[in-house]
């Protein structure tokens, strides 16, 4: 009986260690297009929002800005900080928009938050599809490179739908993964 | 010198940091027209685009006299310190002056804060996002071909070369052709094929090119210089060939239709059916050839039901028919119709009407010859109130033969035999005889004669006590039968049976009778106190 457990075990471990990463990379650049259209969509809702729009405390955001020479000198010789950075920052987002969600009344916007929020998941999905290593948030819930602070929703679904646009397509549209397919 | 030569780099490195943050200030020939462009669609102070993924250009107009140093330009990208460009000036016609400023190391996708200040009031402020600016250059190397179809052009051309922008593009396609012009855009691909164009003519084909919107955005670049490319030639269309065989044979199919459903109507006027009396004598052609007479005895009671044809029977002496005789419309005489039959009938009945109303009385009662007599005495005289004989191509030419016995026949409604003919053939020699003895009877003058008729001469036998009728080959006849245009010979008839007549329907103008024996009761074909003439030749 003993053995038997221990068999299952190994079995079951092997089958694990077995098993590779079942994702196909994700190199459609349709998939993000979507998510970029739909966070457009988001921060344009935002602009009418009345109540509860306003934030009880400032909400840490990644920053934004691409500059694409220094973007380029990163791609080469640090792909993995870039990659790193995106996730974090995508972390954050999420962290910020359940805050949201909490505050406001309005149940259109919840919708609209609900689905930023799956999106968000789902890019995920893709940067691991892409074999980037795994990001683990801090412990501790902050970030304290690359960020800075909000104090409205509109503001803060202005980063979601550029950081989405810049650094996030960036990365996923030169991901070694889809480069070495393509050619 | 030794201060010179200490102070050189510090000089250099000196107007080298002046100038780093300075615009190139070269404004061309494509900065003034890409300016040009966004004046029209842009109206937010200061204008601002990007030509490429790493500069911006930002202008604006003042008419002050072209003074930049009284301009300072500061951008504040989000979350970090401000930074200030040198404000460059370029003079425009008039007292316009350009003032602009050219950053060359961008960031994308963060908020750029731009003010404008002149001396120390904030003249603009605006906040953007240098990816949604973008003003691209036309599409290079736009080439025009002909596919092979007529009616088709196929394009194709260069996107614009950013790294990181190739799938956000969006075009549009002009061609212009004389009075029109079409614009079509075209998402992402750099080639398209024209269609439905008009073969054999020449189009303008133009492309520009904008970010599509999503990641990238921006306004619509200056348009391609124009290409000009003739479409082929519409080749004989098959499929106009095919629609107008289509056409014709339907067009054939209706006219077969309608020749088809007025068949008969068109038959009927190019072969006019000619009328026939066969169907009102069952077998006088087809059985007898034609022999009346046989006919007569052979036929079946139906017939006899018929006035006319019991008539027929019942007195052919007193019927004559008219052959070539001309006459004088009768004066109460319908001229009979083509159908002989009918007429028969119809014309004994009405001539009965007509001729005799008089006689009426006379005719109810049994056949007197003296009643006869009178009746035919006064019958010569409506015949002599009536008009003067026509002239010899009257009437009978046109084969109208009456009947004039319809009165005898109404009078013995009873009788059909023949037996009866030769005693009513008397009553005719009686009546000219009773003439031919009393002379004095005025009203007969009236009745022309051919005094040239010897046969009738004889077959008369009465004289008239004028001599002053004309001597016309003319016969009145009370009745003319009409021809029905038979052509059987009844002629033989008339003269295989003595003093019986028989009313003819056909033209008597070959077919008189010559051997027609002088008798008392001599038949006569026409009407029945009218002689016949034969002075004319026999018709």
């Amino acid at each position: 009986m003993l053995q038997a457990k221990h068999l299952k075990i190994l079995l079951l471990a092997w089958t694990r260690l077995g098993l590779p990463s079942p994702l196909r990379p994700i190199c459609d650049p349709r998939v993000l297009d979507r998510f970029i259209k739909e966070a457009r969509d988001t921060e344009f809702a935002m602009r009418s929002c009345s109540e509860g729009c306003s934030l009880a405390e400032p909400l840490s955001v990644p920053l934004t800005s691409v500059d694409f020479a220094i973007w380029e000198k990163g791609d080469v010789s640090e792909p993995q900080k870039q990659a790193q950075e995106v996730q974090s920052g995508l972390w954050l987002l999420a962290q910020a928009i359940s805050a949201v969600r909490v505050s406001i009344t309005s149940t259109a916007l919840h919708s609209l938050l609900d689905n930023s929020h799956s999106n968000i998941h789902s890019i995920g999905q893709v940067i691991r599809s892409l074999n980037f290593p795994e990001y683990t948030p801090p412990a501790d819930g902050t970030v304290h490179e690359d960020t800075w602070r909000v104090s409205s929703t509109l503001e803060l679904f202005r980063v979601h739908t550029n950081f989405l646009r810049g650094k996030v397509r960036l990365l996923l549209s030169h991901a070694p993964a889809c480069r070495r397919d393509s050619t | 010198m030794i201060r010179l030569r200490q102070l050189a780099p510090w000089a250099l490195l000196l107007v080298f940091t002046c100038c780093q943050n300075a615009s190139p200030g070269l404004w061309d020939a494509g900065l003034e027209k890409k300016a040009d462009l966004l004046m029209r669609v842009e109206h937010e102070e200061p204008r601002c685009f990007a030509e490429g993924m790493r500069d911006l250009t930002c202008f604006w107009d003042e008419a002050d006299g072209g003074t930049p140093h009284l301009y300072r330009f500061t951008y504040t990208y989000e979350n970090e310190e401000s930074n200030e460009c040198v404000v460059e000036s370029q003079q425009r016609e008039g007292s316009e002056t350009r003032y602009f400023c050219k950053l060359l190391k961008v960031q994308l996708f963060g908020l750029l804060d731009i003010r404008v200040y002149r001396g120390e009031t904030l003249l603009y402020n605006r906040n953007l996002l240098i990816n949604l600016v973008f003003l691209l250059d036309p599409p290079a190397n736009l080439t025009v071909t002909r596919t092979g179809k007529p009616g088709q052009l196929k394009l194709s051309w260069l996107p614009p070369p950013l790294k990181y922008m190739e799938n956000s593009m969006m075009y549009e396609v002009s061609c212009t052709t004389a009075g029109s012009r079409m614009e079509k855009v075209v998402q992402g691909n750099t080639e398209f094929t024209l269609r439905s164009l008009r073969p054999g003519t020449e189009y303008a084909i133009q492309v520009r090119v904008k970010p599509d919107g999503l990641t990238y955005d921006g306004y619509w670049s200056d348009w391609t210089l124009p290409i000009s490319m003739r479409t082929l030639p519409d080749d004989a269309d098959p499929l106009i060939l095919s629609f107008s065989v289509i056409i014709s044979f339907i067009l054939v199919l209706l006219s077969l239709t309608i020749f088809l459903s007025y068949r008969r109507f068109l038959i009927k006027k190019m072969w006019p059916l000619i009328p026939s009396p066969e169907n009102k004598f069952p077998g006088l052609f087809t059985v007898y050839g034609g022999n009346f007479q046989e006919w007569l005895g052979h036929s079946s009671g139906g017939l006899w039901q018929r006035p006319g044809f019991f008539y027929l029977e019942e007195l052919p002496v007193m019927l004559e028919v008219l052959s070539e005789a001309t006459m004088s419309p009768p004066v109460q005489i319908q001229p009979g119709d083509s159908r002989a039959p009918g007429l028969l009938k119809e014309t004994t009945q009405e001539n009965e009407d007509e001729m005799l109303p008089k006689a009426d009385s006379g005719m109810e009662k049994k056949w007197d010859p003296d009643l006869q007599e009178n009746w035919l005495m006064d019958q010569f005289q409506v015949l002599q109130q009536s008009s003067t004989p026509p002239s010899q191509s009257s009437l009978l030419e046109s084969k109208d033969a009456y009947v004039t016995l319809s009165q005898n026949f109404d009078q013995h409604p009873g009788e059909g035999k023949l037996e009866d003919i030769s005693e009513e053939s008397l009553p005719l020699h009686v009546l000219f005889g009773t003439t031919e003895t009393s002379t004095s009877h005025p009203d007969l003058g009236s009745l022309p004669q051919s005094s040239g008729s010897s046969q009738l001469s004889s077959q008369s036998s009465f004289e008239y006590p004028h001599n002053t009728w004309p001597s016309k080959s003319l016969t009145y006849a009370c009745l003319t039968m009409a021809d029905s245009g038979i052509s059987t010979d009844y002629s033989s008839i008339s003269s295989s049976r003595t003093g019986m007549e028989c009313i003819y329907t056909n033209d008597y103008k070959n077919q008189m009778p010559k051997e027609r024996q002088p008798l008392a009761t001599p038949p006569t074909h026409t009407g029945c106190w009218v002689q016949e003439q034969h002075n004319s030749s026999p018709t």
